[in-house]
C-alpha cells in the first residue's frame, strides 16, 4: 500500500493561480465529509492529546488545569509500571509477529497451487469467516476456548486424552509463562484468512510460466519457493510486517476483556495502563494518561521508522 | 519480459523429459499432503464457531459437562436469552442503529473522496493521501480516546448511543477512502475524460458512470464498515455508563457464565446471533466482495 507512494500529480500550469481556487472550489466538496470526520475525531484528538499530556488535567476535578511542562513526561519515565507495560506489549509483539507472518504465507502458497478452482475458492471462503467477526467478539470466544470451566481445549487435553488433570491443567490466560501464546495464537487465528487473501493478491502476479520452467529444469520445490516466490512475496510481507507492529504493539481490547486491571498481570500493558489512569484511577489523571499513551505510540513509531529504513536500505 | 518467458516457455519444451520414479511418487503424494494441510487449517477455523454454536443447543447437563457432542439438544436458549436477558434487546437495537448509521455515512463519505481522489484534479491530494496512510500506521483510536472522551464530553455525547456515530466515522475511514482509490484507479482516466467533454458534470459522472463500475469495491467498503462499527468495544464501552445505552459487544464481553438467565447455554445463543448478520452479509455478498478485493482493495 505504502509502497504504491502518492499518486503522479497533475501537471501544475504556472501562473494560472484563478483556475487552482476555482478547482479547490468544485473538487474539495467532495473531499470536505471524509476530512470532517477524520480532523474531528482522528487527527484534532491526537493534537489536543499532545497538549493535555503538558497540564495537570484530572478529568473529575473540573477545576482550573495548569501547564506543568514535562512533568507529566518526567513522572511517567520514572514510573516502574509504565516500562514494565512497554515491555509486556513488546514481548506480545515479537510472540505475535513471526507467526502471523509465517502460517498465513504457507496456507497462501497452497491455496494458489490448489487446481481445482472450485476447491481453491471454498478454502478461500472458509479460511475467511473469522475476519467477517468484529475483533472484540473474537476476544469474548476465545476467552470462553481457552477457560478451564466451560472451554473445549482443557477438556480434550483433561477429559478425553488426559494428558492434565484439572489440578495442572494449563491456564491458557492465567499463567505469565502461556498467556503471551494464547493471545498469539488467537490474533494468529482470528488474521489467518485475511493475511492469507493479502499474500494470495501477491501471488497472483506471478506468471505460471516461471514456475513450469524452474520445475522443468529440475529445481526442488524449496528452491522454486526462495527463488521465484519469496522475492515476489516480499513487499507484501513487508507491509504486513509494518502494519501489524503498529496494531500489535498497541492492543488495548484483549487485553482488558480477557486480562481486566490486575496490574501484576502480564496483560497490563501501556495501553491499559493509559486507560486505567485515564478514566478509572483516582480522580482520573488524564494528563498523565496521555502522556503515557504518547510515550507509547513514540516508541512504536520509532520502531515503524526504523523498520521502512531497514527494509528500504536492502531494496 | 516478453522475450525472457518467449526462452523459458522453449526451454519448457526442450526439456521435457520423463519424470523419475521418485518424482512421479512425490508428484502423487504432494497434493494429498497440501489438501490435507488445508484442511486442518479449515477445521481449526471452523472448530471454534462449531463449538460456540453446539453450545448455543445444548441442554444444560451437556453444557456443563462440556461434552463436544450434546446427548440431548435444546433450542430454546436462544428465545430464553432474548427475552430473558433484561436490556438485551435494546442493546442490539442499539448496535443496529449506530452500525448502520456508520456504514452509511463512512462509505458515501469515502466513495466521495475516493473519487476525488482519484479522478478529479483535486490540489492538495498528494497531501490528503500521505496523511491518510500515515494514519493507518498510528493507533491514534488508542492515543486519541483521552480527547474523543473530552470531545464528546463537551459536545453533550456521553453515555449517548447516538453520539457513538461521531468517532465511530473514523474507525475504517482511511481504510475505506484508501480501498476507494485503489478501485477507481482500476477506472480509464478516459472515460470520465470523454463524459466530461460531452458536457457532464463531475457529480453526473460520478453517479451515472462511476457507480456502477465501483460497485464490488462498495460492497468491500460498506462490509468493513459493518465490522469495524459492529463489534466495536473500546469506545462503546470508555464513552458509554449506562447498560440500556450500551452497544451488544461490551454487554456480551462483560458477561460471565452462571446461573439463570446468565447460563452458559443463553450466552453462547446470544454470542451466535452477534455473529450470524456478518456471516450472512458474507455468504450473500461474498462473490462481489471477492471480486471488490482483487479489484483494488488489497493491492499491494
Amino acid at each position: 500500500m505504502a509502497a504504491r507512494g502518492a499518486v503522479a500529480r497533475p501537471p501544475r500550469r504556472l501562473g494560472r493561480v484563478g483556475a487552482t481556487t476555482r478547482r479547490v472550489g468544485t473538487t474539495w466538496p467532495y473531499l470536505v465529509p471524509a476530512l470532517f470526520f477524520f480532523v474531528g475525531w482522528q487527527l484534532y484528538p491526537i493534537v489536543r492529546v499532545l497538549w493535555i499530556s503538558f497540564t495537570d488535567y484530572h478529568f473529575l476535578t473540573g477545576g482550573p488545569t495548569h501547564w506543568i511542562g514535562l512533568q507529566n513526561y518526567t513522572d511517567a519515565f520514572s514510573d516502574p509500571l509504565v516500562r514494565k507495560g512497554l515491555m509486556r506489549a513488546a514481548i506480545f509483539t515479537a510472540v505475535f509477529l513471526p507467526g502471523m507472518v509465517f502460517f498465513p504465507m504457507v496456507l497462501a502458497v497452497l491455496v494458489d497451487r490448489v487446481r481445482n478452482s472450485k476447491a481453491a475458492s471454498t478454502y478461500r471462503l472458509i479460511l475467511l469467516i473469522p475476519a467477517m467477526i468484529p475483533g472484540p467478539l473474537i476476544f469474548v470466544l476465545w476467552g470462553w476456548l481457552y477457560s478451564s470451566a466451560i472451554g473445549p481445549i482443557n477438556y480434550f487435553l483433561v477429559d478425553v486424552f488426559h494428558v492434565y488433570n484439572i489440578y495442572n491443567e494449563p491456564q491458557w490466560l492465567g499463567s505469565s509463562a502461556l498467556v503471551y501464546v494464547s493471545l498469539a495464537m488467537m490474533e494468529w487465528w482470528w488474521g489467518l484468512g485475511f493475511h492469507t487473501m493479502f499474500y494470495l493478491a501477491g501471488l497472483g502476479t506471478i506468471p505460471k510460466e516461471l514456475y513450469e520452467s524452474a520445475r522443468v529444469d529440475g529445481a526442488s520445490e524449496w528452491r522454486v519457493f526462495w527463488r521465484i516466490t519469496f522475492p515476489r512475496l516480499r513487499p507484501i510481507l513487508l507491509v504486513l510486517v509494518v502494519l501489524r507492529f503498529g496494531t500489535a504493539f498497541a492492543l488495548i481490547d484483549e487485553y482488558i476483556i480477557l486480562g481486566g486491571f490486575n496490574r501484576d498481570r502480564p496483560t497490563y500493558t501501556w495501553t491499559v495502563y493509559m486507560w486505567d489512569n485515564a478514566f478509572q484511577v483516582g480522580d482520573w489523571n488524564q494528563g498523565f494518561a496521555a502522556a503515557v499513551g504518547l510515550i507509547g505510540t513514540a516508541a512504536m513509531l520509532v520502531v515503524v521508522l526504523w523498520l521502512f529504513y531497514l527494509f528500504r536500505s536492502r531494496d | 519480459m516478453a522475450t525472457r518467458t518467449e526462452t523459458l516457455r522453449r526451454r519448457t519444451l526442450a526439456a521435457r523429459k520423463p519424470l523419475s520414479r521418485q518424482a512421479r511418487r512425490r508428484s502423487r503424494l504432494a497434493p494429498i499432503a497440501k489438501h490435507a494441510v488445508l484442511i486442518f487449517a479449515c477445521v481449526i477455523i471452523l472448530f471454534p464457531i462449531a463449538w460456540v454454536f453446539l453450545l448455543s443447543i445444548k441442554s444444560l447437563p451437556d453444557a456443563y459437562t462440556n461434552r463436544i457432542w450434546p446427548h440431548h439438544f435444546d433450542f430454546s436458549h436462544y428465545g430464553e436469552a432474548l427475552s430473558g436477558i433484561d436490556t438485551l434487546r435494546q442493546n442490539f437495537t442499539n448496535s443496529v442503529i449506530v452500525t448502520v448509521a456508520t456504514m452509511l455515512i463512512t462509505s458515501f463519505v469515502a466513495v466521495l473522496a475516493g473519487y476525488a481522489l482519484v479522478h478529479l484534479r483535486t490540489p492538495g491530494r498528494g497531501l490528503v493521501l500521505s496523511i491518510l496512510v500515515a494514519s493507518m500506521f498510528i493507533p491514534t483510536r488508542v492515543t486519541g480516546l483521552i480527547s474523543i472522551y473530552q470531545i464528546q464530553n463537551d459536545l453533550g455525547l456521553i453515555n449517548s448511543t447516538w453520539g457513538l456515530i461521531l468517532p465511530y466515522q473514523t474507525l475504517a475511514l482511511a481504510v475505506s477512502v484508501f480501498i476507494m482509490r485503489g478501485v477507481f484507479e482500476t477506472i480509464p482516466k478516459e472515460l470520465p475524460e470523454s463524459a466530461r467533454i460531452d458536457g457532464a458534470s463531475s457529480l453526473t459522472i460520478l453517479t451515472r458512470i462511476m457507480l456502477p463500475l465501483v460497485r464490488n469495491g462498495i460492497v468491500v467498503v460498506l462490509i468493513t464498515n459493518f465490522i469495524a462499527a459492529w463489534g466495536e468495544w473500546l469506545l462503546a464501552n470508555t464513552l458509554i455508563d449506562d447498560q440500556d445505552k450500551r452497544t451488544f459487544p461490551v454487554v456480551i464481553a462483560g458477561a460471565f457464565g452462571g446461573m439463570g438467565q446468565w447460563q452458559w447455554p443463553n450466552i453462547a445463543a446470544v454470542y451466535i446471533v452477534g455473529i450470524l448478520p456478518g456471516l450472512l452479509i458474507f455468504a450473500f455478498t461474498q462473490r462481489w466482495y471477492m471480486r471488490g478485493l482483487q479489484e483494488g482493495a488489497l493491492k499491494g
